[in-house]
């Protein structure tokens, strides 16, 4: 095993780690945008163990939850996260349930292309040789919902980090929420870049990307929800993305 | 009361700090440029301008 594929075993328990800080918060707030990071950063913590596994031994079933959980789906649903958390509004709630029919489509659609197991290749990355496991016609209909909820994911996400670090910087408060939503950002530039160049044939930068993205906004959602003495907001965080 | 104005001041960004001052800004715009080029990268997959 090389070490490029020892990355996923190291991000899959730090995503879990984070994946569970998320819930519990959820479990103490009750506050949708929790509920949303939390099964976005479960399904990023799936797709790397999936990586993980499939450095191992192959799995059909596997494959399909790597693909599914972290290539297409878990970028949508972090970013939803952020939306409720930026817009208190009424449609958020359409939003979601337009991206949970979404989810049930694509789910649908992922299970239903041909998978060729002959092509696997016990020893290279899974991310530099899906698209040999998967034929070229159903690579090209499974790209669209994967640009599509990547696309929605990183504007809401680093959009909305982007934009939470300019508001705190520009009214000079909350350094603390600043640094946090950088690295979030950050974070979330990093996977997305790695997935861009991971289609373009780069597929052994993906899972440095994931351990960089893993690392740099579990360190930022930290970072951004540590109280501040003084802080005139909750106690806990409330613009971490 | 003098420690709620020290509390609100730990609150506030650090006066002359060159990550408040020069850093952040720099990366924010940085990020957002970086960001406008993945949607770019992304509309032109879909669009069928860029093959991958």
């Amino acid at each position: 095993m090389s070490i490029i594929q020892i990355l996923p075993f190291i991000s899959t328990a730090i995503m879990l780690g984070f994946t569970v800080y998320v819930f519990q918060r959820y479990s103490l707030r009750r506050a949708p945008h929790f509920l949303f990071w939390g099964i976005g950063l479960a399904m990023f913590g799936l797709g790397s163990f999936a990586e993980a596994y499939l450095a191992l031994a192959w799995s059909r079933a596997v494959f399909v939850i790597w693909f599914l959980f972290g290539a297409i789906l878990n970028p949508a649903w972090i970013g939803q996260g952020t939306l409720y958390l930026l817009v208190r509004r009424p449609w958020v709630h359409v939003v979601s349930g337009i991206l949970v029919l979404a989810s049930l489509v694509s789910s649908r659609l992922m299970l239903s292309i041909p998978i060729n197991d002959s092509a696997f290749q016990l020893g290279i990355p899974i991310s530099q040789q899906y698209k040999a496991i998967i034929p070229p016609a159903s690579f090209g209909l499974i790209l669209i919902p994967t640009i599509i909820f990547g696309t929605v994911g990183l504007v809401l996400l680093v959009g909305g980090a982007l934009y939470s670090a300019f508001l705190f910087w520009r009214k000079r408060v909350l350094p603390n929420r600043v640094i946090g939503n950088v690295l979030i950002a950050a974070g979330a530039l990093s996977v997305a870049s790695a997935s861009e160049l991971t289609h373009l044939g780069y597929g052994q930068l993906l899972y440095v990307g994931e351990l960089i993205a893993a690392v740099l906004m579990f360190i930022g959602f930290l970072t951004a929800a540590r109280p501040q003495p003084g802080e005139l907001t909750q106690p806990v965080v409330a613009a971490a993305g | 009361m003098p420690d709620d104005l020290h509390a609100n001041k730990r609150s506030h960004m650090p006066e002359n700090s060159l990550i408040f001052e020069r850093l952040v800004p720099a990366l924010l715009i940085l990020l957002g440029i970086l960001t406008l080029a993945l949607i770019l990268f992304a509309a032109g997959v879909l669009l069928g301008i860029i093959h991958i």
